[in-house]
C-alpha cells in the first residue's frame, strides 16, 4: 500500500528553499518596481515609511496567520480594530493616560478574541461562520455606541495633558525608523519564535495538520484553537493603539474596512496555506509590506485609488498561482517522458 | 485462455526503479493473489494496469489487445476495475446513484429514470446475493458492504478483471466469507480476480495462483495449490526472514491496571487485573468493544460505570492528559488518520506528546530532543535518514515506529496497542513483535489488540476474547489457538453448548 510514498527528492535544495520563501521574492520584485516608479524621488524615510504603513495591518496579520495555521479563519480582525479602537479613545478621554489605554486595548482585544475562541474551540462552531457574526457585531456596536454619544468619529481630545506623548509615540522615530515599526519587527519576531522554537507553536500546526492525531498524542485541540483567536484578539488591541498614536481618532465605519481580507492575502503570500498546518510567519511580514508598497505605488504614479484592489487582488492571484502552479509544471517537466 | 498479460513492465519515480523488468498474467476465470512486502512495488504495477501511472516500458495485452496511452477512463473501458483500499464512493450519494455515476438511465425527456436504475440496482445486488437498499445512503451502509457496492458497480461497468486491492481490511470474517462467495460466483461466470492481501489464511482460500514481487522483481509464479504459507513468505521477504519465535517466557509484577466491572462506549462489565511487565493480547472480531475500551482507558472516552484503577489510584475525572500523567499511552489503529501528523518531521512527531506533559517550559531545545530522538532511534531501529525528514517519507513500519518512540519518550509504561501491525510488512511485522517482546522484559505492561492470531502468539502472555463488547473469556498461553479463539469471538463457544 505504500509504494507510491517512495518518495523522490523533489528538487534541489536550492529550488526548494526558493519555494519556501517565494514571499521573499515577491517583495523585492514590488520594492523593486517602487524603487523605479519613484526614481530620484526615493528617500530613506520613504522607505522606512513602508514599514510605519504596514505595522497595523502587519500585527494583526500574525494572528491571522496562526489561526488559518490551526485551519480556522478570522474575519473579525478589521471590526475588532474598530471597536477597540474606538473605546480605547473613550478610555484615554477619560483617564489620560496610554498605558492605561494600552492596557485597556490588550484586554478588550483578549475579550473580543476569546468569543471568538470559545464558539470556535469549545462549541465547535465553524469559524467562518462565528467570526463573521462578530465581524458584524463588532463594528455595529462601535457605531451605535459612538451615535449614543452624539457624535460622528471617536477623537482623542487634544487638550489633554497626555495627548502630545501618545500622539507622538505613533509618529516618533528611532534611529531613523518609525517606532510603530520598530513594534511591527518586535511583533515579528516574537511570532517567529513562538510559532518555531516553543511546544505551544507546535501544538498549532499539529492541529491544523491532523487534529484527531494532534488530540490522540495528548494535545488540547480546544485550548489551542481558544488560544490562537485570543493571540488575535489581543494583536487586534496592540494594532487598535497603534492606530490610536498614529492617527488621533477612529471613524468606526471606515476603520480597519477589509483588513481581515488584506491580512489573509498577507499570510497567502506569505506561503501559509489556507488548509492549515503548513507555512511560516515570517511572510505575513512581507506580504502585508508588499500591500503596502503597492498603495505606494499606486500613490506616485497618481493613478485612481480605486484601482487600488484590482492590482492588490492580482498580486494575490500571482503569488498563488505561483505557489501552486508551477511546481506542477515544474514536476511535470521532470516526469520522464513515457512510452 | 490468457486474459491478461504484461510482459517486461518497467517503472521508475524519478530515477528510483520501483518496477524492474516484471512479468505478470492472469488467466480466464482465475483469482490470482498478487503478493509482496509494502514496497514491493504491487500497487505501482496494478496503478499502471488501470492507467493510474504510465509505464516507462513493456508491454500490456488485455484479452489480445495491445494496451497503449491507458488512462483510467480507456482501462474501465475495456473492462478493468480497480476496486481501491481507500474506497471510491460518494458517501452523500445513495447506493443506486453510486452505480450509475456518469452512466445515468434516462426518459426520453432527458429527465433520470430514477424507477429503472433502481429496479436494475436491486437486481444486480439480487444477483451478487447483497442485501443492499438500493436507496439506501451509501454513508449509511457499513464497510464491508461498501466494498461488495464498488464491486457492484464494477460489475455494471461490465468488468472483466477485477483488481481488489487488500479488500479484506475493514471486514470481519463474516463478511469476508461473503465476499469470498461472490468472488467464486463471478469466477464461474469468467470473471478474473487480481487479488492483493497479506493475510496468508485468505490467500491459501481463495486464489488459484499467485505471483510474488520483491523490491520492484518478478520472484515467482506458480499454482496455489504447490505451496505453503511459510514458503510464500520466505520468497516475500527473501533472505532477512526468519521464524523463530519472539515470545520468551518472562516474571510478572504486580496488579498496574485493575478494571472493576468497567464500562464505556461500546463495551460493558469488564473485569480485569493486568500485571507489570505482561503482554497482555485482546482479540474480537469489528465491533468487539477493544478499541473502545482501550480509548476509554485512555481517557479519549468516558467511563460510564465501574472503576478504573491504574498503580492503585482510582481514576474518576478522566482525560487524556490525565492518562499520561499516569504513564498510560496509546497507539491508536489506523495509523495514517489517528496518529501521524503529516505536515510533521519525524523528531517533531516524535516529541509532541512528551511536549504536552513539559509545557512548562516552552522553548524547545533542538539539540537535546535531537540528541533523545536519535537514542530512540537506535532503540528502535528506525531507518531514516535524518530527524528532519518529514514521516510520510517513512515506509508503514518505520513510520510505527517513530509512533512508538513517541510513547517511549513520554516515559509511559502502560502501552495500549490497537492493531499495532495494520498495514505494515511482514518484516517490519517481526521487529515490532521483537520490540514488544523487549519492552516487556524491560517491565512495561503492554496490551495489544489484534484480529491476527499469530500475532498474539509472538507477544501474549494470555489472551482475552470480546464479543458484542463482553469480555467472553481468558485463554492462557497455550489455548491460544486459532481455532479456540474463533470460537470465542464468534460466539460461536454458546450455540455449540446450547446443540449440546
Amino acid at each position: 500500500m505504500n509504494e507510491t510514498k517512495l518518495k523522490p527528492k523533489t528538487g534541489t535544495s536550492i529550488t526548494k528553499t526558493l519555494g519556501n520563501y517565494s514571499f521573499i521574492l515577491i517583495f523585492l520584485v514590488i520594492l523593486i518596481a517602487f524603487l523605479l516608479i519613484n526614481g530620484g524621488a526615493t528617500t530613506w524615510s520613504g522607505v522606512m515609511n513602508i514599514l510605519r504603513h504596514s505595522a497595523v495591518v502587519g500585527v494583526l496579520a500574525f494572528g491571522m496567520g496562526l489561526v488559518i495555521i490551526t485551519g480556522g479563519i478570522d474575519l473579525s480582525v478589521g471590526s475588532m480594530l474598530s471597536l477597540i479602537g474606538g473605546l480605547s479613545v473613550v478610555v484615554f478621554n477619560s483617564t489620560n493616560s496610554p498605558i492605561i489605554t494600552l492596557i485597556f486595548a490588550l484586554g478588550a482585544g483578549i475579550f473580543c478574541g476569546l468569543i471568538n475562541g470559545v464558539f470556535v474551540g469549545i462549541a465547535k462552531m465553524p469559524a467562518f461562520i462565528v467570526t463573521l457574526s462578530t465581524m458584524l457585531i463588532y463594528r455595529s456596536i462601535a457605531q451605535y455606541y459612538l451615535r449614543t454619544m452624539g457624535q460622528s468619529i471617536y477623537n482623542m481630545e487634544g487638550t489633554l495633558s497626555s495627548y502630545d506623548a501618545f500622539y507622538g509615540f505613533g509618529q516618533a522615530k528611532w534611529l531613523t525608523v518609525p517606532v510603530v515599526g520598530v513594534v511591527l519587527i518586535a511583533i515579528t519576531a516574537i511570532m517567529v519564535y513562538v510559532s518555531t522554537m516553543t511546544k505551544f507553536g507546535k501544538t498549532v500546526f499539529a492541529v491544523g495538520s491532523n487534529e484527531k492525531a494532534a488530540q490522540l498524542a495528548g494535545i488540547s485541540v480546544k485550548r489551542t484553537r481558544v488560544l490562537v483567536f485570543v493571540i488575535t484578539g489581543l494583536l487586534c488591541g496592540l494594532s487598535s493603539f497603534l492606530w490610536l498614536g498614529m492617527n488621533g481618532s477612529v471613524d468606526p465605519a471606515t476603520i480597519g474596512k477589509s483588513y481581515e481580507m488584506y491580512a489573509i492575502a498577507a499570510v497567502v503570500i506569505g506561503g501559509i496555506s489556507m488548509s492549515g498546518g503548513k507555512g511560516r510567519l515570517l511572510g505575513v511580514l512581507f506580504g502585508a509590506m508588499s500591500y503596502t508598497i503597492i498603495d505606494k505605488i499606486i500613490a506616485s504614479l497618481g493613478f485612481d485609488a480605486l484601482i487600488n484592489d484590482t492590482i492588490k487582488g492580482s498580486i494575490l492571484l500571482i503569488a498563488v498561482f505561483a505557489q501552486i502552479v508551477v511546481p506542477a509544471i515544474r514536476e511535470r517537466i521532470r516526469k520522464p517522458k513515457t512510452i | 485462455m490468457e486474459m491478461l498479460k504484461m510482459t517486461d513492465i518497467s517503472k521508475s519515480f524519478f530515477g528510483v526503479p520501483v518496477l524492474k523488468h516484471v512479468d505478470f498474467s492472469v488467466e480466464q476465470g482465475e483469482v490470482h493473489a498478487l503478493l509482496g512486502e509494502n514496497g514491493a512495488g504491487k500497487s505501482t504495477l496494478m496503478n499502471i494496469l488501470a492507467g493510474v501511472y504510465t509505464r516507462d516500458s513493456g508491454t500490456v495485452l488485455f484479452n489480445g489487445e495491445k494496451l497503449e496511452h491507458t488512462t483510467v477512463k480507456s482501462s474501465d473501458a475495456v473492462g478493468i476495475a480497480f476496486v481501491h483500499q481507500e474506497l471510491n464512493l460518494f458517501n452523500d450519494l445513495k447506493a443506486f446513484e453510486n452505480i450509475f455515476l456518469c452512466k445515468e438511465i434516462t426518459k426520453k425527456s432527458g429527465m433520470l429514470d430514477k424507477k429503472a436504475m433502481i429496479k436494475k440496482a436491486g437486481e444486480l445486488f439480487e444477483s451478487l446475493g447483497v442485501e443492499i437498499e438500493p436507496t439506501m445512503m451509501v454513508s449509511e451502509l457499513e464497510t464491508g458492504k461498501k466494498q461488495l457496492l464498488e464491486i457492484a458497480k464494477a460489475l455494471y461497468a461490465n468488468a472483466k478483471l477485477f483488481i481488489l486491492d487488500e479488500p479484506t481490511t475493514a471486514l470481519n470474517n463474516e463478511e469476508i466469507g461473503h465476499l469470498f462467495t461472490i468472488i467464486r460466483k463471478l469466477k464461474e461466470q469468467g470473471k478474473s480476480f487480481v487479488f492483493i492481501s497479506h493475510k496468508m489464511t485468505e490467500i491459501f482460500t481463495i486464489a488459484d495462483q499467485y505471483t510474488v514481487l520483491r523490491n520492484g522483481e518478478f520472484i515467482n509464479t506458480g499454482k496455489i495449490t504447490e505451496t505453503n504459507p511459510h514458503e510464500v513468505t520466505r520468497m516475500m521477504v527473501g533472505s532477512k526472514y526468519c521464524e523463530q519465535e519472539a515470545y520468551e517466557t518472562r516474571e510478572c509484577g504486580e496488579p498496574v491496571l485493575e478494571l472493576g466491572h468497567l464500562s464505556g462506549h461500546g463495551f460493558s462489565d469488564v473485569s480485569l487485573s493486568i500485571n507489570k511487565g505482561e503482554v497482555i493480547g485482546f482479540t474480537g472480531l469489528v465491533g468487539s468493544g477493544v478499541s473502545e475500551m482501550f480509548q476509554t482507558i485512555f481517557g479519549v472516552l468516558p467511563i460510564t460505570g465501574g472503576t478504573l484503577k491504574i498503580r492503585d489510584s482510582a481514576v474518576s475525572m478522566h482525560s487524556i492528559h490525565n492518562a499520561m500523567k499516569k504513564r498510560v499511552s496509546m497507539i491508536p489503529s489506523n495509523r495514517k488518520e489517528n496518529s501521524v501528523i503529516q505536515d510533521f518531521t519525524l523528531l517533531e512527531n516524535c516529541y509532541v506528546s512528551e511536549h504536552t506533559l513539559s509545557h512548562k517550559i516552552q522553548h524547545i531545545f533542538s539539540r537535546k530532543e535531537n540528541k533523545k530522538f536519535c537514542k530512540l532511534e537506535k532503540v528502535l531501529n528506525i531507518k531514516s535518514n535524518s530527524p528532519g525528514d518529514m514521516i510520510t517519507s517513512l515506509s508503514g513500519g518505520n513510520q510505527q515506529k517513530v509512533i512508538l518512540a513517541r510513547w517511549l519518550n513520554t516515559k509511559a509504561d502502560i502501552l495500549l496497542m490497537d492493531n499495532p501491525t495494520q498495514g505494515i510488512d511482514v518484516g517490519a511485522k517481526a521487529e515490532i513483535y521483537k520490540l514488544i517482546n523487549q519492552l516487556a522484559k524491560e517491565g512495561k505492561t503492554i496490551l495489544v489488540n489484534t484480529l491476527e492470531i499469530p500475532e498474539l502468539q509472538q507477544v501474549a502472555d494470555r489472551c482475552v476474547v470480546f464479543y458484542h463488547g463482553h469480555l467472553q473469556t481468558e485463554l492462557s498461553r497455550d489455548d491460544m489457538s486459532e481455532e479456540t479463539v474463533m470460537l470465542w469471538a464468534t460466539n460461536a463457544i454458546n450455540s455449540l453448548e446450547v446443540a449440546k
